[in-house]
């Protein structure tokens, strides 16, 4: 009887140890997703995936598109110079959190030659409302309005915003990223395409 | 005396079979949403609805997975509101769509700016007023589309809303 009694104390006990250890797993299961997902957010390319663009490795496709102020700028305009182009929308939150991140890299890697081109995605918008935007995230670097021939020259493959490009001085597309990555990896990519041709 | 060994050997079972549960936390396989150029869907069902007397309308739409849209009243006006419209049709009568509230949301890597926006699935309801027989509503929604780390331009999906009135 008393031995009954403890094995049914074992076994009750064993079946505890299982829903508890299930109930602990799926908590850190939960966790691990809320971590992975949080880090997914910021690192969403770690490393320009070769696939991901027909225009990696390729030269830029020209473009000549107008300003805020109505003038027009050409790609050839930024000859010789290793630039980023970041093309991005005003309804989009993820462009703007990168925005003051190009404005802050246009400046310190000025000395190199570097600079910044953002090529806005909005058929819809107003230039007032564009350069509203853009004030309000203290970005001072050219702000183009795109429009058919350079969306279908840049963005045929995929729509994702924001979208960059980085050429080199040579004029070839060295890095392709979409979606917001994390500052550093994008300072990194600066780094490389001012040093590449150099 | 009464053989043990098939209990014990329960017991220890069982207790075996806690451990690996308690250390494979970690194992967890994270299916990335899939990416398509559709991100809302308009389910259309032939309804029903009272002729010659105000009736109620319902459009659903579906989001894809891992994304959300926009509100109707989204909180900043660089946002752009989910909004439907229709075209006029003979012998009906449509009022102003009414929109589900959203629920609120924020970028993991912006937490302190608030969204409103719509996830999963949502229902645009349209009163109308229609004589007796069958119709078929025209119109578009328009929406703007995220995922936790990229947007995409506005889009507008073709509704074609057929119900009978009687």
């Amino acid at each position: 009887m008393l031995r009954r009694a403890f094995l049914l104390l074992i076994m009750i006990g064993g079946i505890g140890l299982v829903v508890w250890s299930g109930v602990q797993n799926l908590h850190h299961r939960r966790l691990e997703a809320q971590r992975r997902a949080d880090q997914a957010v910021i690192v969403r390319t770690p490393e320009p995936d070769p696939s991901a663009s027909p225009l990696l490795g390729k030269p830029a496709p020209d473009f000549t598109l107008v300003d805020l102020k109505g003038k027009k700028v050409s790609l050839k305009d930024f000859k010789g110079h290793p630039l980023l182009l970041n093309f991005w929308g005003t309804y989009c939150d993820p462009c703007k959190i990168e925005m003051p991140w190009l404005e802050e890299f246009q400046k310190k890697y000025s000395s190199q030659g570097f600079e910044v081109v953002g090529v806005t995605y909005d058929a819809e918008v107003g230039r007032d409302k564009i350069a509203a935007s853009t004030r309000q995230l203290g970005v001072t670097y050219p702000i183009l309005l795109s429009d058919s021939d350079a969306e279908k020259a840049y963005l045929s493959d995929s729509e994702v915003l924001p979208m960059s490009f980085y050429v080199d001085r040579s004029g070839k597309i060295v890095q392709v990223t979409a979606g917001l990555g994390g500052k550093d990896q994008l300072e990194a990519m600066v780094k490389k395409t001012i040093a590449a041709n150099d | 005396m009464t053989d043990m060994k098939p209990m014990l050997a329960i017991a220890a079972l069982l207790a075996l079979t806690a451990s690996p549960a308690i250390t494979a936390s970690a194992q967890l396989n994270m299916n990335a949403p899939a990416k398509g150029k559709t991100y809302v869907t308009y389910a259309a069902e032939p309804q029903t609805v009272a002729a010659n007397k105000q009736a109620m309308l319902e459009l659903r739409f579906q989001i894809a997975s891992g994304y959300h849209v926009n509100s109707h009243t989204p909180k900043s006006d660089f946002l752009i509101p989910t909004a439907v419209t229709l075209q006029p049709t003979a012998g009906v009568k449509a009022g102003v769509p009414q929109y589900p509230h959203g629920v609120p949301y924020s970028f993991s890597f912006d937490p302190g700016t608030k969204l409103d926006v719509y996830a999963g699935s949502f229902t645009v309801k349209l009163p109308v007023v229609a004589g007796s027989g069958e119709h078929t509503l025209e119109g578009a929604l328009k929406y703007q589309a995220c995922d936790n780390a990229s947007c995409y331009p506005p889009r507008t999906v073709p509704i074609k809303v057929l119900f009978k009135a009687k």
